[in-house]
């Protein structure tokens, strides 16, 4: 009896131990398989995955580029303090689109950050092209190089390079790039701030103050 | 100089025609470069790393607002060869053509027009945004002492003439 409650106890102890394993080590960030989603009139559907909460009422949709300098300087000014103090509270999420038309390495770029995503490490990937940008296709972002952010990122070189040299992202590029035009970005960086019932804009590395103005008129 | 100067901006014309210049330039070229921002508020803000790209914009548009009235008063009242003038409008044209093509709506209209030769020409001017800048600098100060010095010389009062 004793034995076969020893062997129970065992089970139940690992079962516990599987589940709590199994939550604690859910990824940060998760693949982006909403294939309808949109923020108000903006389909995000082919973007980044989603920065903070899901269910956070504003949505911030950012469209750059990686090889653009204004681009660079807002995640280097605005940005920080616009995660510290709206996406890591719950009051607002982050969606990043491509527009990339800068130069020909741009394109590259955007797609490697999907094939990053792929491994679960798109953010990681988004942040080390721009904490690594140089002049615009001056091979910061060629191929060689995007391989080697992916090997410092330690992911799966074989699956990274695969995708990447497929193209197996560019009609998902091509898809944000239309979807840009469509709703009329002519530069980047631009912002589109979706809330419940409105859309506002913002264009350029604007300073946090800017942000924060419009983020707190829509917060409610 | 300073009776050169004198000479042209003494003109209320000519002064007017340099502060509308100075502050065209100033202003359009902030707006480009991102150091004003007029939506969803007027804004203006110098970022760190920056200050040096405000300086050049600001030189540019001191030294264009110097050397095009001078040439255009050399033109007309002294009725001389368009051909100074070229220095001018040439450092004054590559000096905002720098900062215009980067990410902005000017960058975008020129890739999406001519493709891939639009790319590379909008790459070379982002790139080289500082070294382009200081060229147009040299440029509009050299044409600035040449201006100076042929108006000296062709202004002079000769009082049996």
């Amino acid at each position: 009896m004793n034995k076969l409650g020893v062997i129970l106890g065992v089970i139940v102890i690992a079962i516990i131990a599987g589940v709590a394993a199994s939550l604690s080590a859910s990824p940060s960030e998760t693949v982006n398989l909403n294939m309808g989603r949109t923020h108000g009139t903006i389909s995000t559907a082919m973007g980044s995955p989603i920065l903070g909460d899901p269910f956070a009422p504003i949505t911030i949709i950012e469209f750059g580029d990686y090889q653009c300098e204004m681009c660079y300087r807002w995640f280097h000014t605005s940005k920080l303090p616009i995660v510290e103090n709206y996406i890591e509270t719950g009051k607002a999420n982050l969606v990043f689109i491509d527009l990339a038309f800068l130069g020909r390495d741009s394109f590259k770029a955007a797609q490697a950050t999907y094939c990053a995503e792929d491994q679960e490490q798109y953010w990681a990937f988004h942040d080390i092209l721009y904490n690594s940008q140089e002049h615009v296709d001056d091979g910061w972002a060629n191929s060689e190089r995007l391989k080697a952010f992916a090997f410092s990122l330690e992911l799966d070189m074989e699956l990274f390079d695969s995708c990447l040299d497929s193209g197996k992202y560019s009609k998902r590029v091509d898809y944000n790039i239309q979807q840009a035009k469509k709703h009329g970005v002519n530069s980047t960086p631009t912002f589109i701030i979706v809330g419940d019932d409105q859309e506002k804009q913002i264009s350029g590395a604007q300073p946090f103050s800017v942000f924060k103005q419009v983020l707190d008129t829509m917060v409610r | 100089m300073t009776s050169t100067l004198n000479l042209v901006f003494s003109n209320s014309k000519y002064l007017l025609l340099s502060i509308v210049i100075f502050l065209t330039m100033l202003i359009g070229l902030l707006i480009l470069s991102e150091y004003i921002f007029l939506e969803p508020y007027v804004v203006s803000h110098i970022q760190s790393g920056t200050e040096f790209g405000f300086v050049l914009i600001v030189m540019i548009s001191a030294l264009s607002a110097l050397v095009l009235p001078m040439n255009i008063f050399r033109i007309n009242i002294l009725k001389k060869s368009k051909q100074k003038m070229g220095g001018g409008v040439f450092g004054s044209i590559i000096g905002a053509a720098a900062g215009a093509c980067s990410c902005g709506p000017i960058g975008f209209a020129v890739i999406s027009t001519f493709g891939s030769v639009g790319a590379t020409a909008t790459a070379f001017l982002t790139n080289y945004e500082i070294p382009i800048r200081i060229i147009a600098i040299g440029i509009l100060a050299i044409t600035y002492f040449t201006t100076v010095k042929s108006l000296k010389t062709e202004c002079k009062f000769i009082p049996n003439s």
